[in-house]
């Protein structure tokens, strides 16, 4: 089975500040150090482990500045065979675009797979869409949130998909079509530094974006960042027993966790 | 340039003296032994087992023929690495590593919040005569119960008059502990970057901090023609020849734990033990394990990190009993990892655990 | 005519208590609202819609990304096509919302928390809140959103007329994606890094003897108990329960950590969790600064007072 896995450098934020700059038309990544983003590495992970068992080459694609060059040595590293970079200079804000730039992609370059696999989401924008648009754009069936792969059949998967409190739903899909892993499907395996040298030694493609009409199906537009509400540490309650105990109840309720 | 200390299993007698010095032999599945007698037959390992060590350096020290199993164990861990089986928790410590340059994740441009909390600007070692380095570490950088020795150190060696400066967001973590979990080729890159700044900087010499900075900035980092030392060894001449005094009086039971990276593997037992001596009304306890016998206090070699699969009696509550026989009031030691091992039991039985130079601000 | 096509979320024959918050950002953006259900009883309070348009389709076949595109094709034939299409953000929204708009060639903004009416901007986070984005839409087409649970319920109201009722039928369920069955997870052994809703208990639980009275909270409240190191150091919690860098990473809902000072190694264990309940007699306890609430108090008094509470 080959397997199109798509990653992508995104900036280590969880543990900074962030700051805008231009008046909020852009944010400071200027001191951030990058990474690849958490959700696809465990996509990669799992067309790595499928391919193992049962055959066939992972390739790695990823839409980036040169730099997202990083992530697909990472996922050569890890075990695929080829590794693709679309090169663009702007960020993508809309999702459709970046479905459309991938479909283009993969059909002007004649891009052969079976299944495609990419990130439930992206650690920055958080749009949980770019999979369900781009199979609905190639008209492939598509299955998001996928926690377990339980077989790989000649023209279909069953796999396992997440849904709230718990509970899981086991659908049927035909291949070719796409799929959106969710973290915690497998334990994604060390990459070791050396590793990351051995793969930088495999060549990888480089293509143009402006080839694929980047960013020319834009349907929304990023206006500007702005700051969340401030809230500075905790907020304490206070009161006698009674009143903290129906104050925390509150909050459980709201939180979604307790009825 | 890298300085790879080889081992040399093929000439081990198996002699057990490792065993026998071992801090996890007998009540963990490791026996440093058994493990070396596999490295000569090409055995294979049982995953898990090598994250047992916690690089004390025991065994090495011990040895009669050099064998060197504490090296034997960091290409066992390799091997591993390489092949993508590390335990979870070690994986996110050489992910954040890599990402951050700390085991924790915390973010690098937050390196140096510390030096909000000293009494006095500390310059950027660029900008200081002497060239001397300040090397922090990452757990002083970053956790609130360690942050207070740096700027405790900081202030101290200042009032000494002892000019220094530090790296700030620049200094990446030594890599002591990496290239003791195996991954060598990211213990090479921070090397690489430590090692570029302390030459775009002129470094002339280097102040550590823990004693796990100091060791490997001292052996491992090849021939930097830099003079590396604990703040320890900085210290005591201060105090010798009265460029530093303390004031008060400390009438308190004190006990010295050892830290290996700093006593059994550095031979550094004598300052920390003069330093607190210095000090008015101090009564200095001692282990029945100390200096080159000293017990592990299960910090090293990854363990911070990391938790191993069995549970059985930590060494630091260990410790803790017998400074609790001894009547000690407090365990002092020189080294983060130290303090934050032994803590844990030393609350619940009600004794205090102190990093020297708290110690020393307390009596200024 | 103009309309808001509402997808609801249903769930083994629940309405989920999010639908009303896409109920409730129609109202904010003035529509007028249809409701899109699938075959079964739902009990919601209907006067809060203008419209209900019951799918002749179940649940699992309309909530199905393949199927859903083919209701809304429907739905537009039948009555034109609506200007706003909308989504709760979870698992089977957000799917349905991406395929619908890659399909349509709509435009789409995911986990909307909140609306500026006079500039038309949609609020969408970024880096997990550390950031919004201020979104608008370009062009006249129909947008598609996925709403953030608990941003828009307050603005549902109910209209003065009772919905009207509508029927879609005669929908073919994709035969390339089918639904196989629902999966429990298994509940032998406790994942703690997959509950929503954790009650973390550390070394301010003084003895052995006092946990199970907080296991029993822990039942009460629905919620999975986890401790801090020093608790499963004791075995007074399996190993497999541990939060923090020697134990396991978990990112819940809610962490309401009670009697945890937050050493370093713990907070790195579950600084990420949606929202975060300390309790600590210790007003300094450094877990205060990582928490969104904190109380206070005796962590054995909170929990006898709440066991008081939940036992009515």
């Amino acid at each position: 089975m080959n397997i199109l896995v798509f990653t992508k450098r995104v900036p280590a934020t969880q543990e900074e500040e962030l700051r805008l700059i231009n008046d909020g038309k852009d944010v400071d990544f200027s001191k951030l150090p990058f990474k690849v983003n958490d959700w696809d590495n465990y996509a990669v992970e799992e067309a790595v482990k499928i391919v193992e068992k049962g055959g066939g080459a992972v390739t790695a694609v990823s839409i980036g500045n040169t730099e997202s060059d990083e992530v697909l040595r990472r996922a050569i590293a890890m075990g695929a065979k080829d590794g693709f970079l679309v090169e663009v200079d702007q960020a993508l804000h809309d999702p459709f675009a970046r479905g459309a730039l991938i479909r283009n992609f993969i059909r002007k370059e004649s891009i052969p797979f079976d299944v495609i696999f990419t990130g439930v989401q992206s650690e920055d924008d958080q749009f949980a869409s770019v999979g369900g648009i781009l199979a609905a754009l190639l008209k492939l069936p598509y299955v998001s949130m996928v926690v377990g792969i339980d077989s790989v059949a000649k023209d279909h998967m069953v796999v396992r998909r997440e849904l709230e409190g718990g509970l899981q739903e086991r659908v049927r899909v035909t291949t070719p079509c796409v799929l959106s892993i969710q973290s915690g499907i497998n334990e994604p395996r060390y990459v070791s530094i050396m590793g990351i040298r051995k793969a930088s030694k495999v060549e990888r493609k480089s293509f143009k974006g402006i080839e694929y009409d980047a960013g020319k199906e834009s349907h929304i537009e990023l206006v500007k960042w702005v700051y969340p509400p401030k809230k500075g540490g905790a907020q304490m309650l206070g009161g006698e027993l009674p009143d903290i105990c129906k104050k925390l109840m509150e909050i459980l309720k709201e939180k979604g966790v307790y009825q | 340039m890298l300085t790879q200390t080889s081992h040399k299993a093929l000439v081990c007698i198996q002699c057990g003296k490792c065993t026998g010095s071992c801090p996890e032999s007998g009540k963990t599945p490791f026996n440093i032994r058994a493990l070396v007698r596999k490295k000569q037959f090409g055995s294979g390992i049982t995953e898990g087992i090598p994250w047992y060590c916690t690089s004390c350096g025991a065994c090495t020290i011990r040895c009669p023929r050099d064998v060197k199993p504490s090296e034997v164990i960091i290409e066992m861990r390799s091997a591993f690495i390489e092949n993508g089986t590390v335990p979870l928790a070690i994986q996110k410590a050489l992910e954040n590593t890599f990402v951050q340059k700390n085991p924790w994740g915390r973010s690098r441009n937050k390196r140096a919040a510390w030096t909000e909390k000293v009494d006095f600007e500390v310059p950027h070692v660029s900008e200081t005569e002497s060239k001397r380095l300040l090397f922090v570490c990452c757990i002083q950088a970053y956790d609130p119960r360690c942050m207070v020795i740096p700027v405790n150190v900081a202030n101290i060696l200042n009032k000494a008059g002892f000019e220094f400066g530090i790296l700030g967001e620049e200094e990446a973590c030594c890599g002591n502990e990496i290239r003791r979990i195996g991954e060598t080729g990211l213990f090479e890159e921070l090397q690489e970057e430590n090692a570029a700044n302390l030459r775009e900087y002129g470094v002339k010499e280097i102040v550590a901090l823990s004693p796990h900075c100091m060791n490997v900035l001292k052996k491992e980092y090849g021939d930097l023609g830099i003079k590396v030392s604990h703040y320890t060894e900085a210290l005591w001449p201060l105090i010798e020849e009265g460029s530093f005094k303390t004031t008060r009086p400390c009438p308190k039971k004190v006990i010295y734990h050892d830290p290996c990276f700093l006593g059994k593997q550095n031979n550094i037992f004598d300052q920390p033990r003069n330093i607190l001596r210095s000090i008015e009304d101090l009564e200095l306890l001692e282990f029945s394990r100390s200096r080159e016998t000293s017990l592990c206090c299960e910090g090293g070699g990854g363990r911070m990190f990391f938790e191993v699969e069995t549970t059985y009696q930590r060494n630091a509550e260990v410790r803790v009993l017998e400074a609790a026989e001894k009547g000690a009031d407090l365990i002092a030691t020189a080294c983060p990892f130290c303090v934050m091992t032994i803590e844990d039991p030393a609350t619940e039985k009600g004794l205090i655990v102190k990093e020297l130079s708290e110690i020393i601000m307390e009596v200024l | 005519m103009s309309y808001a096509l509402i997808v609801a979320e249903t769930r083994r024959g629940i309405f989920e208590e999010r639908n009303l918050d896409s109920i409730g950002i129609c109202a904010l953006l003035g529509k007028e609202t249809a409701i899109l259900l699938p075959d079964g009883q739902y009990s919601f309070n209907e006067k809060l819609v203008d419209s209900i348009i019951r799918v002749k389709a179940d649940e699992e076949v309309f909530l199905n990304p393949l199927n859903m595109t083919a209701i809304i094709e429907k739905v537009s034939e039948a009555r034109g096509r609506p200007d706003l299409i909308v989504f709760t953000h979870s698992s089977s929204g957000a799917e349905s919302a991406a395929y619908a708009a890659g399909l349509f060639g709509f435009p789409v903004i995911t986990d909307v928390s909140g609306y500026d009416k006079e500039r038309g901007i949609f609020f969408k986070s970024y880096y997990s809140d550390k950031l919004f984005g201020e979104f608008k839409t370009t062009g006249g087409a129909t947008a598609v959103l996925t709403v953030r649970s608990g941003s828009f319920k307050e603005f549902a109201a109910e209209k003065a007329a009772a919905p009207r009722e509508e029927v879609v039928e005669g929908i073919t369920a994709s035969d390339s994606r089918t639904f196989v069955e629902y999966v429990e997870e298994e509940k032998t052994d406790i994942d703690i890094t997959k509950a929503d809703f954790l009650l973390s208990v550390g070394r301010g639980v003084g003895n052995k003897d006092e946990i199970p009275a907080y296991e029993e909270l822990a039942g009460l409240l629905k919620a999975v108990i986890s401790g801090s190191r020093p608790v499963i150091d004791k075995m007074w919690l399996p190993k497999a329960r541990q939060v923090g860098t020697s134990g396991k990473t978990v990112k819940p809902k809610v962490y309401l950590a009670m009697g945890i000072s937050g050493a370093f190694q713990h907070i790195a264990g579950m600084k990420d969790a949606d929202c975060i309940i300390a309790i600590n007699k210790d007003a300094e306890a450094p877990i205060f600064q990582y928490a969104h609430y904190g109380i206070v108090a005796d962590m054995h008094k909170v929990r006898d007072a709440l066991k008081g509470v939940l036992k009515g």
